[in-house]
């Protein structure tokens, strides 16, 4: 799948993925990776064969990886110009296949998940923890993987837990996914699984989602020769606003005094300059336990995600923006008018090639009208 | 002046403000500090080449007359500030080898580190 300077490189194996021979190739027309940063949501991939009579790709794909090896692991890489990029690592989950008829070829469908799939397999109910604070049953649970090449990345939880395991030994409850994620809502954080930096590795990222960094080359609309989206389309809806209200228990006097904390933080700088007033109010509850410092830290990490009221959808050819838009990271906008112009978080993309195109659409949130820079970086 | 080690260690690029952007050669490397006519100079350390071998190949490119490394980069890869790829992926330690032969057939390659099926 050439094409100009963008190359193809799909790796397939059962749990150590190899390049794939010259006829899978050959018989791939269509890629498609969903690839998302929203919290309890997976990215998935989707392969589509033309196929010849007799063709040895549906042993590939569903003798092979259907029953022999319970694994079979597919890893897409793009590279543009010469930077690679990892847009996901997974394992297949089904197949279908539509026979050809009147001279058409069959066409095979190959769909899969990322690595978190795996994740899901077994019930891991009961393992104990004994004396482990959260992080650590994190990274417990994480190391069976590392097999695959997943490499954990924790931030250990803003609430200092370890339980002493004389009074209670906490236990996994649900599958490896499951559990990841209810310890991660808890702690306001978010359980994703990100792709690379190279073939083969990923990173199983359990921390808050954080809205920093480096903006990624700024997506410029109706700019004339600098354009680079297709298109791209805003709305802005005030009433998504929310005001988190958290609980401080007060030792001496037992009151409960609740406190609304503004949805800004370190890790969730406001974007947009005119932040709409909160329509609705969302108290959350568990905090009145905690201490002041650790109720706040709480509520700001829970609130950072219901904030984005500013959504934008879009596409863009990769060709023509010069490199591949990558999710969970921002980006600048150009060219919109005062109220939509700025820096943005890239909440999820969609990667579609074909022979000779490669396009991408995406979704990109704030949580305010109005640029907080005066010059986003181009 | 320190003398200079074989394996120099420093401080890692911070993420956050890297000193060298992703598309430079030196994007990653550790940085150290070295004393020099009494003040504190930071410098990059030394950047391993690696060998071409790693290197998959994708297409060969012969050598035409007035070509230059950066306008190859350019051509082959859309951005001629990427030439020391060329460099890496054909063995030449000096830019300017790469060129100096008209004619000789130049690797184009994947990135170091990307397995490829041969002209896939």
């Amino acid at each position: 799948m050439l094409s100009g300077s963008v190359h193809l490189t799909l790796l397939v194996g059962p749990a150590v993925p190899v390049p794939v021979p010259r006829f899978v190739l050959d018989a791939l027309t269509g890629v498609t990776v969903h690839s998302t940063a929203e919290p309890g949501k997976q990215s998935a991939f989707e392969l589509t064969f033309e196929l010849e009579k007799g063709s040895l790709l549906p042993t590939v794909f569903l003798l092979v990886g259907g029953s022999l090896p319970p694994v079979l692991r597919v890893v897409i890489t793009v590279t543009v110009g010469s930077m690679p990029e990892v847009l996901i690592d997974g394992v297949m989950t089904s197949t279908s296949l539509a026979p050809g008829a009147n001279g058409t070829p069959s066409v095979l469908t190959v769909h899969g998940m990322d690595l978190t799939a795996l994740m899901e397999k077994i019930d891991g109910t009961g393992t104990p923890f004994p004396a482990l604070p959260v992080a650590a049953r994190v990274l417990t649970v994480l190391a069976k993987y590392a097999a695959f090449g997943v490499i954990p990345a924790v931030v250990p939880s803003l609430v200092p837990d370890t339980p002493n395991p004389l009074e209670r030994v906490p236990v996994q409850r649900g599958t490896d996914l499951a559990y990841l994620r209810r310890l991660a809502s808890r702690s306001g954080y978010v359980f994703t699984h990100i792709p690379g930096p190279v073939p083969g590795a990923s990173i199983a990222y359990w921390g808050p989602q954080a809205k920093i960094g480096l903006p990624q080359p700024a997506l410029n609309v109706d700019l004339d020769v600098q354009t680079n989206v297709e298109s791209l389309n805003f709305s802005y809806d005030a009433e998504a606003a929310t005001l988190p209200v958290i609980f401080i228990h007060h030792p001496e006097t037992k009151a409960i005094i609740p406190v609304p904390i503004p949805d800004v933080s370190p890790l969730n700088p406001p974007l947009g300059a005119l932040q709409p007033i909160p329509h609705r109010i969302r108290y959350i509850r568990e905090t009145a336990k905690l201490g002041i410092a650790e109720a706040v830290l709480l509520g700001m990490a829970k609130s950072s995600s219901a904030a984005d009221v500013v959504t934008a959808q879009g596409s863009l050819d990769v060709q023509r923006y010069g490199q591949v838009l990558r999710p969970r990271a921002l980006v600048g906008v150009r060219g919109a008018g005062t109220a939509f112009d700025g820096l943005y978080f890239v909440q999820s993309v969609d990667h579609q090639l074909k022979r000779g195109s490669f396009t991408q659409q995406f979704t990109l949130v704030r949580n305010g009208l109005v640029s907080t820079l005066p010059v986003v970086p181009v | 002046m320190t003398s200079p080690q074989l394996f120099p260690s420093g401080l890692p690029q911070s993420p956050e403000s890297p000193a060298f952007p992703a598309t430079s050669r030196y994007a990653g490397l550790p940085l150290a500090m070295a004393e020099l006519d009494g003040r504190q100079v930071r410098y990059v350390t030394r950047r391993f080449v690696p060998q071409p071998e790693r290197f998959a190949m994708l297409r060969e490119h012969p050598v035409a007359e007035g070509e230059r490394p950066d306008t190859l980069a350019a051509a082959e890869l859309g951005d001629p500030e990427r030439f020391w790829v060329l460099c890496d992926a054909n063995g030449a330690l000096h830019p300017a080898e790469l060129t100096s032969i008209v004619g000789r057939r130049l690797r184009i390659t994947l990135p170091e580190g990307v397995p490829g099926a041969a002209d896939a």
